[in-house]
Parts: C-alpha cells; structure tokens; sequence
C-alpha cells in the first residue's frame, strides 16, 4: 500500500469537498424552476379539491385554477376569490400551525356569508402514519362541509375540533369530531383554525 | 417542561427507531447473540444520538435552513442551503465518533473498552443519522427539544436490541424450522415484538 | 458471468448477508415509493461503486471512508433533487428515507469490499447487481402488501368489487410496517427451503 503525505491528503480533501460543492450547487439550482412548479401545482390542486372540485390532474389543475380562483390577500393573510365547484362564489383562506411533530397547514373554503364552511383541506409535513396523518383523510376533512364559524349570534367560535363527547356546551354546527389516538395533532388543526381565521371576524374589507 | 417529557416518552415507545421505522437494523440484527454486547452497543447508540443530533439541529438552524445566515449578514436572508444538509449532518457525524472515540480512549480506558469496538459501526448506522433527518423534519423549537428527541431515540433504540437479544438468547433451546433458520426467524420475532410496541400508539 | 449474478438469489444482500434492511421496509406498504426507492438504490450503489473504483488508486487509504461517505452523499443529494424534481408525490412519501440510502450498509459493504480491489467496468456491474438484488425483495414484498392489505397495485384496484360485496376485507394487518419483517422472514423461509431441496 503506498503511503501517502499529510499534505496530499489535505489537499485530495479539499479538492474533493470543492468539486462537490460545485456540482451539488449546480444539481439543486438547475432543478429549482421545476420544484417550485411541483409544489404550486399540489397547491392549486388542494385548493381545488376543497373547493369541491375533486381530484384535479397535475396537467389541469393550473389552468382550472387560474379559471376559478385570483389571489385577494386580506389583512396580510393569504386569501383567494373562487368560484366552487357547485356554481357559488367563495373565499379561500391559508392556515398554518403546529401539528405534533412539525407544520401542518390547510385551505379553509368559505361560503359568500364567509360564515359557513364549504369545504378544507389539509397538510402536514411529518405527523405520524396511521394517526395523525388522517387529518388528510377525506373521512375526517369532510365532516367539516357545513359547519359554522360563527355561533347562532353571528359571533366568532370558530369550528372546534373537540373529542367525541366531550365539550357539550359547543353547538353541532361549531364542532367536528377529533381523531381518536392522534389528540395532540387535532388540538394542533383546532388551534390553527382559531387563531387563522379569527382576523375575518374584524376585517372589513371581506364584506 | 411537559413538551419535553412528552417528546421524549413518545420517541422512546411509539415512534420507536427500530420498531416504528426499521432504522438501524443492521448492526440491530448483527450485534444482538448477547445481551451484554447489545446493552453496549445499545448505549453507544444513545450516547451518540443525544450529542450528534443537537448538534447538527445547531447546524441546520445557524447554517442551512432558508434564511439561517441572516445573523451573518441580513444579505443573506435568501440563502437556502438545505440541499447541502446530507452531506453536512455525515460529516458532522463522522466527526463527533472519530472525536469521541479518541477523547473517550484519552480520559477512560475502562469505558474505552466497553465502547470503543463500537464507536466505528456507528458512523454508518441509519439510526444515527436518521435521528438527524427526522429532527430536521420535525422542526423543533429549542436545542432542548431535539435532545430530548434524541435522548429518547436513543433509549429506544437500547430497549429493543437488549429486549431482542435477550428472546435470542432464549432461541438457542428451541426448535426452529430448518429452512428458516436463525436469520428468517429474527425477522420475524422483530415483527412480533413491532407489533406489541404498536399498543402504545393508543397513549 | 456467474459471480455477477450471485446477488440476485444465492447472494442476495438482504435475505442472505441481512444488510441494508434499514431503509428497506419502511417504503414498502405501496408498489409505487418501493420501485421508485429501488431504482435509487441501484443508480446511487452503481455509480458509486464505479466513481470509488475509478480513483480507487489516489486515495489515502487513513480517510477511505470519509471519501466514501462524501462520494456516496453527493450522489443521493442529486437523486433526492432529481426525485423532486420529476417525481414530487413519491418523493413526499419517501421523506427521509433517500438521505437513509447514505447509510445502507449495501453500499458501504459493496464500497469496501469490491470497488476499491476491482477496475471500474465490473464494479459497476457489481453495484448493479447488488442493487437489483435488493430491488427485487422491496418489490416482492410491496406487491404482497398493496395487494393484499390496500386491495390495489400501483394504486389500481385490482380486487374486484364483488369481492368485497361478499364480505371480503382488506387485511389492515399488512399497512402496518412490522408485517413488512415477517414477511421478508417468509421469503427467507421459502428460499431457504428451495435451496435445500436442490442439494
């Protein structure tokens, strides 16, 4: 086996650690355009998708998307104007907390009395398979098509998520049932529901 | 103070290393015939999980994240190195054993002896630098957050290979069918034993 | 001929040697991350064990390994870029599992113990073989999953409706990750008891 200098092995290193660095740099910046093009596709189709249009496919849902929805922030949160799939008009808003063990984040559909909920869907970046990541679930993103977001004096509750049979003293139209076996990612999409769509109940400019 | 216990029981029974995820399985499989050799490669693990893991939750906070460089300079608010973190955390954790095994020799030739035949495998076990890769997905908010992850990890880890190694122990006595031998059944008592672990997901 | 061929049934690194189970089973509840991770791991272990063997003669044997790790991270930073970039769905549900190919021990053993005494071409025949190999037991075991516990392949139904009008149930059993070991302890079962009955 040769034997080999410490000057050599430096050098080797560096040389190494630069070629890398130049080539890494160029991976990740030559396929930057087309990541960011994924990741706005998958938005559009889950602001569709819970606006009642169903599954989109990647080819149209940019284009849909462009037909139904225009950006219209509101107090510095980030809203859209859509057209749902049943005809109506409606207002989209973005959400985004904490889940369990990272971000989780969703689109919010109201109904033109932005008091009613058409339709959510949500995201998450790492809660756990089989409990947490159910808040992606049809089963659970639809019990909230309905739902209230204001109590019958027209006041601000938001819609509770709270576990089944608990928490008696909040009305049917304010609440969806919690997942069993993942409470702490629920309590994270109730929290974010209360604090991201509190702002609508102040706002002006949403009438 | 809560979030922290929480983290931790969590990480140690149900989002369990080996049992929840597979990581680490090889040297899981390899170094399990005993359980005193599994309880010492069981808390190198451990060791190297809670000192590598904050570390390199350091490195993805003040170097890689987008915006992480900002304390250098505001310029550099845009700055996203994240695709950079594989090849930072390896190193980072190449570093640390090699670090380790040298301070650990240095200052306890007792524990030298019982770690050190360790130290290298570590390097290129999945579990350690998967512990880094989910901290970085989870996002923590503290330093003491991701050690308490990374502790917890550890023991986790720990627990199962003694608790495997010791059922192995045991197997040696009984009568397995010849074709699926020592390894076929090793897979499959990791099973079992997953599915129990699976009870705790109701906590 | 022969010797390259070892790693697909006599030699498989899974079943035989046990190595690279790590990442291997978390990505097998669906057909789908299972060909796609499968793929990786054969581009990232051939084409690093041809690199390694290519300047196998101008590295320091006293930071051999640091080389391999460095060699080995730069090639799965681009798969995981390049997964991203084409397949964005697929790469969501492989999460950290393609940093994990870095510490397959597949790699690292073929690293060690082929390329760094071989000349390129064969080292690359090498890496491709040991990763079919570990391809091949991903996939077996994924078909067995989807199919048997989501009742689809590749996400198409596959299980006919009338079956489940009849009463038939998806086997729930098979999502949960620990059914993925006892299954790869069956494949061993079965090859196991094939090779014996050759002899």
């Amino acid at each position: 086996m040769k034997n080999f200098s410490n000057r050599y092995i430096f050098l080797y290193i560096t040389v190494l650690v630069a070629v890398i660095a130049v080539l890494l740099t160029a991976v990740s910046l030559g396929l930057k355009p087309r990541r960011e093009a994924n990741q706005q596709v998958e938005k559009a189709q889950q602001i569709l998708r819970a606006a009642g249009y169903g599954e989109v496919t990647k080819a149209d849902a940019l284009r849909m998307f462009g037909e139904a929805a225009s950006r219209r922030d509101i107090d510095g949160h980030e809203c859209y104007d859509i057209r749902c799939a049943d005809g109506d008009s409606g207002l989209v808003v973005f959400v985004e907390g904490k889940g369990l063990w990272g971000p989780i984040w969703g689109y919010v559909v109201l109904a033109s009395d932005h008091a009613t909920v058409k339709g959510v869907t949500f995201s998450h970046k790492s809660e756990t398979p089989g409990l947490g990541d159910r808040i992606t679930s049809q089963e659970f993103t639809q019990s909230f098509i309905g739902k209230r977001i204001v109590d019958k004096d027209g006041n601000f509750v938001s819609v509770s998520v709270i576990q089944k049979g608990r928490g008696g003293n909040v009305a049917e139209e304010n609440r969806v049932d919690a997942i069993s076996g993942a409470t702490l990612t629920s309590k994270g999409v109730n929290a974010m529901l209360h604090d991201q769509l509190q702002f609508i109940e102040h706002s002006e400019s949403v009438k | 103070m809560r979030e922290l216990a929480d983290i931790f029981v969590r990480s140690v029974f149900i989002d369990n290393m080996i049992f929840a995820y597979f990581l680490g399985m090889c040297s899981y499989l390899a170094v399990s015939k005993n359980v005193k050799t599994a309880f010492g490669l069981g808390i190198a693990v451990c060791f190297v999980l809670a000192v590598t893991v904050p570390v390199n939750y350091l490195m993805d906070k003040y170097l890689l994240q987008k915006g992480a460089l900002v304390w250098l300079s505001a310029s550099f608010a845009e700055v996203d190195l994240s695709y950079l973190s594989l090849i930072l955390f390896i190193a980072v954790i190449a570093g640390i054993v090699q670090l380790l095994e040298m301070v650990i020799e240095r200052f306890s030739p007792a524990l030298y002896q019982a770690l050190g035949i360790f130290l290298p495998l570590i390097a290129v076990n999945c579990a350690i630098l998967g512990g880094s890769l989910f901290m970085q997905e989870r996002h923590f908010p503290t330093v003491a957050h991701s050690l308490s992850y990374a502790f917890g990890s550890g023991i986790g880890w720990l627990l199962a290979i003694v608790a495997f190694a010791a059922i192995r122990e045991r197997l040696k006595y009984s009568d397995i069918p010849k074709p699926l031998g020592e390894k076929g059944i090793a897979y499959i008592i990791t099973g079992l034993l997953g599915i129990g672990f699976m009870a705790f997901l109701g906590i | 001929m022969k010797q390259y061929l070892g790693p697909l049934r006599k030699d498989n690194p899974v079943l035989v040697q046990t190595l690279g189970v790590c990442s291997a089973l978390a990505v097998t509840a669906q057909l789908k991350p299972a060909v796609v991770m499968a793929l990786s791991v054969m581009v990232v272990c051939s084409v690093a064990n041809f690199i390694i063997s290519l300047i196998r003669n101008t590295i320091p044997p006293r930071i051999r390994i640091i080389v391999q790790l460095l060699v080995v991270s730069t090639l799965v930073i681009m798969v995981d870029q390049i997964l991203q970039a084409y397949v964005y769905e697929v790469s969501k549900m492989l999460s950290v599992f393609v940093g994990l190919i870095i510490t397959n021990c597949i790699i690292m053993g073929r690293l060690e113990a082929f390329a760094l005494s071989h000349s390129p071409f064969p080292s690359f025949v090498d890496g491709l073989m040991n990763g079919i190999g570990y391809g091949l037991v991903l996939v077996v075991v994924a078909f067995f999953r989807e199919l048997l516990g989501s009742g689809t392949l590749w996400n198409y139904p596959v299980v006919p409706q009338s079956w489940y009008a009849a009463g038939y149930l998806n086997n729930g059993l098979m999502i949960l990750p620990p059914m993925a070991l006892i299954l790869v302890g069956g494949l061993i079962w079965i090859l196991n008891s094939k090779k014996s009955s050759v002899k």
